[in-house]
């Protein structure tokens, strides 16, 4: 029996780069009368100055201000009103903004697209600015300040990477920098970043090559290039040396316990092994964790691992454990502990890797399925690894992952004095 | 230092704003509908090209047949059909789930279970057969349900350590009378759930989950497998004798409340500000939805228009209905900063009073915005295996019809703005909403007073 099935046929993409050197990923696909629109900027957290973290993710807001021919606002107004959903997000690795539509809209998805990269600084003013800070504070109160456990992952960057590593700090930033952001460190974010040379336009729908492309022609090609600026200079780090712990205390409802690791670049056959590594220790009902900590032990009320690959010399990845009501965290901890480090010594099974690689290849199945999801990844693989065609052959490079790969891997990257620790109390009442 | 004009020498010439072409027609697809020996309903959609098939069975179980004494027991019996089954004991069962490559899950509602399965359509034949163990021979041991009490106990903790899942409990406890099931969380709460034991579970699941009243829905790509045949071989000969059927609640509302529930040096507020509603068989519903989503669905909504892009007092504040098989609910709902949770109030119930001395009612452009966005995200929503069966799902555990989405697209575009600002005055009377607030009371409870909540409690909880 195999892991992996005969799977759908290639998804077309045609690829094109305007001479403004604007790429332009375009896949047709005529299942439903509607179009993604999906950009793709190079450009994330990793990017941001010193003093200035939070600042890509502010700047994606500023982005929905309006620029020469639009009004505050109007972006998403005018999108919506043609009936598109639309959204933009912010990470270590990228800034992307999509909307899908009913396909007559295209133009009208283009167009502001345009208008933006074009001429933002036309319509940025200190008072849009400055609403765009609060509601970004609101933001980071809502899903990080108030609520139970929100700090961890901030807590888990700082203790896999240095302060001033591109990853040393998350994409929300600090209230103190995102006070200290000015307009002219916008305009001069924007111009730096937000240059055709620097994005990936994918458009996934129903359309055809030719007249897709003649359209973005129309829309995109008065827009100037510019010098692309340089990542921030890191070399990849190795594993994390010594283990390094932090306590920390809050209004919590249980106690947790988090173990950190610093991993290799995504795009290499040692990261995708690792990444099954994780599925096998921490994710769904069969893993490792789940199975030894939630329902043998039952000394944790949920337990699981998970990795975040980035492209920038170094990943991270992470495993927790949450005690149950009356259960003492050290004794959390070392059934953790236990579990990773005896799964790290004699590796997953035959049927855990064949089990982890499934689970998978219907996640990327389904991933695919819808065509804003698509364009999304046609835009990360084109930005991020050099290559939209990966997304085509995703499930093949997972399924060739071997178990000596894994062992590798974990060798270099999992030794027990190779992991940071944090663990997080109850606030005495 | 330069100035930003000066550092801007944009050439940047626009193309003319572009018109937008009328969408082509689109409708919801047409299940092929058979009926299984047994009498299960099978709905199912052929979908070429959606590698991930997706199957929900949909079980005529309302929550209001549980045992009082244990509510939460439909939740907990439930969580533990993939633990083990008679065949397949213990994790051995999951073990041959995941190694499929299928995903199995259970959806919890008012109105009935759902379980479901998504599986690449390769291994389809397999996975069917261990979807249907799960549900018809599960070991329910006492063991899983144990634990499964334990880990749903630390889930309402967790959730009332949450502000924003703190405010709608309490705001669901409020709208609806404590008679109605609708008041309570659908997965219990910790005084009956601890109750819950292994016998329990096992006679709910034995006198609750059957084949009559079921239905089976299955979308996708079935790559050459017969979709009726093979639902027939795995659920055709299901049968329970013991099936008791309990009929669907009428939910009722409860006693209008404006409270505070104090969490002391909380730098946000979580506000719900609504009331009773309605379900989606109700003549106003279309006319309802459309000036729900002008007063706050839309980005440039009235509310999220002031409160977010105006004033930056919130990341984003929403309207919204929430339906249930018969009535419902509404609300107006968002996270404000601790210093400016009263003021957020005052202008939510301005802008929320359409009929008011100083209300606008609902224009011909909101209307038309409302239709064409519900209109134009349908297709993309519908585009995928899971989306279809999902609301094919819905349809019938709740009674719609098969025809719904199709049939509610036509009846929006008949919406006039006078036909939205009726249907909306009818529901949202300002004077009668209940306010539910999770925030620091000592902040912000004398400011909601002066606004007029003169009956505000506070409601400080120990620990």
């Amino acid at each position: 029996m195999s892991g992996v099935t005969s799977g759908p046929a290639a998804y077309p993409i045609h690829q094109h780069v305007l001479d403004n050197g604007l790429r332009v990923l375009v896949s047709p696909d005529h299942g439903a009368p509607v179009v993604a629109v999906n950009l793709w900027y190079d450009v994330g957290s990793r990017d941001e100055e010193p003093g200035r973290t939070g600042f890509a993710h502010l700047f994606e807001h500023v982005m929905f201000q309006g620029s020469a021919n639009v009004a505050s606002g109007a972006h998403i107004g005018l999108l919506q009103s043609a009936g598109a959903s639309v959204n933009a997000t912010t990470w270590f690795d990228r800034t992307n903004y999509f909307e899908t539509l009913p396909v007559g809209g295209l133009d009208l998805a283009l167009w502001l697209e345009a208008d933006r990269m074009g001429s933002l600084l036309d319509a940025l003013t200190e008072d849009n600015l400055n609403t765009q800070r609060e509601v970004v504070k609101e933001e980071k109160r809502q899903r990080y300040d108030n609520v139970p456990y929100g700090d961890v992952m901030q807590r888990l960057n700082s203790l896999t990477f240095p302060a001033e590593h591109p990853y040393g700090h998350t994409t929300i930033g600090s209230m103190a920098d995102l006070d200290a952001a000015s307009l002219a460190d916008a305009h001069t974010f924007f111009r730096k970043h937000y240059l055709p040379n620097n994005a990936v336009l994918s458009v996934v729908g129903d359309v055809e090559v030719g007249d897709a492309l003649q359209r973005v022609e129309r829309y995109f090609r008065a827009l100037r290039s510019g010098e692309v600026p340089a990542h921030p200079a890191q070399d990849p780090l190795g594993p994390l040396s010594g283990t390094e712990r932090e306590e920390t205390s809050a209004d919590v409802p249980a106690e947790a316990v988090y173990l950190a690791w610093r991993l290799p670049a995504r795009g290499t056959r040692a990261f995708d092994a690792l990444d099954l590594f994780f599925g096998v220790l921490g994710h769904g009902q069969t893993s490792r964790l789940h199975r030894s900590l939630v329902r043998d032990a039952e000394v944790a009320e949920s337990a699981g691992a998970a990795s975040t690959g980035l492209i920038g010399g170094n990943s991270f990845g992470y495993a927790y454990a949450r005690a149950r009501g009356g259960e003492s965290l050290a004794a959390v901890e070392e059934a953790l502990v236990d579990q990773v480090d005896r799964l790290a010594a004699e590796g997953p099974t035959e049927t855990e890797l064949r089990r982890a690689k499934a689970q998978y290849e219907r996640h990327w199945l389904h991933e695919l399925s819808r065509v804003d999801s698509r364009a999304d990844a046609l835009g990360e693989y084109a930005t991020l690894e050099g290559d939209p065609e990966l997304v085509n052959t995703r499930t093949a490079q997972v399924e060739a992952v071997t178990p000596d790969d894994v062992a590798a891997a974990v060798t270099e990257w999992f030794g027990s004095d190779r992991r940071a620790t944090l663990s997080y109390r109850k606030a005495a009442a | 230092m330069s100035t930003p004009e000066q550092l801007d020498p944009t050439t940047w010439r626009a193309a003319p704003q572009p018109e937008v072409a009328a969408p082509g027609a689109w409708s919801f697809p047409e299940p092929v509908v058979s009926t299984l020996a047994n009498g299960i309903e099978l709905v199912c959609f052929d979908l070429p090209g959606q590698h991930v098939v997706s199957a929900h069975l949909v079980l005529d179980a309302p929550l209001n047949g549980e045992d009082p004494d244990v509510e939460g027991v439909a939740t907990i019996a439930a969580r533990t059909l993939d633990e083990g089954t008679r065949n397949h004991p213990g994790e051995e069962f999951a073990e041959l789930l995941e190694t499929e490559g299928a995903g199995f899950g259970i959806e919890v509602s008012l109105s009935g279970l759902q379980a479901v399965l998504d599986v690449p359509a390769s291994h389809l034949e397999q996975a069917f057969a261990l979807f249907s163990e799960a549900v018809t021979q599960p070991e329910i041991s006492d063991a899983d349900v144990a634990r499964h009490v334990q880990i749903r106990l630390a889930q309402i903790e967790q959730a009332s350590a949450n502000s924003a899942q703190l405010a709608s409990t309490a705001f669901r406890e409020s709208v609806f009378d404590p008679a109605s099931r609708a008041s309570r969380m659908s997965g219990g709460e910790a005084a009956s759930v601890a109750r819950v034991d292994g016998a329990a579970a096992r006679r709910f699941h034995a006198e609750h989950l059957g084949p009559a009243g079921a239905s089976l829905v299955l979308a996708g790509d079935f790559g050459g497998t017969n979709p009726h045949d093979l639902a027939q071989r795995w659920f055709g000969d299901w049968a329970n004798d013991a099936q008791v059927r309990t009929p669907q609640e009428q939910a009722a509302p409860g006693a209008r409340r404006h409270v505070v529930l104090h969490r002391p040096g909380a730098v946000q507020a979580d506000v719900r500000y609504g009331g009773f509603g309605i379900d989606r068989l109700d003549p106003r519903w279309p006319a309802a939805s459309v000036a729900t989503y002008a007063m706050g669905g839309a980005f440039l909504s009235r509310l999220n228009a002031v409160l977010r892009e105006e004033k930056g007092y919130t990341y984003g504040v929403r309207m919204s209905l929430t339906p249930l098989r018969s009535a419902g609910s509404f609300a107006i709902g968002g996270s404000f900063r601790t210093d400016v949770v009263a003021d957020s109030v005052r202008l939510a119930r301005e802008l929320a009073d359409v009929s008011g001395p100083e209300g606008r009612p609902f224009t011909a452009e909101e209307v038309a915005d409302a239709v064409t966005y519900t209109s134009g995200i349908s297709p993309l929503r519908y585009a995928t295996a899971d989306g279809v069966a999902d609301q094919a799902a819905v349809n019938r555990l709740v009674g719609l019809g098969d025809d719904y989405v199709t049939r509610n697209l036509a009846e929006l575009r008949q919406v006039t703005p006078e036909a939205a600002t009726e249907a909306y005055t009818s529901l949202v009377d300002v004077g009668a909403l209940t306010l539910v607030v999770v925030g620091d009371a000592d902040v912000i409870a004398d400011p909601l007073r002066e606004l007029g909540f003169d009956d505000l409690e506070v409601v400080r909880t120990e620990g």
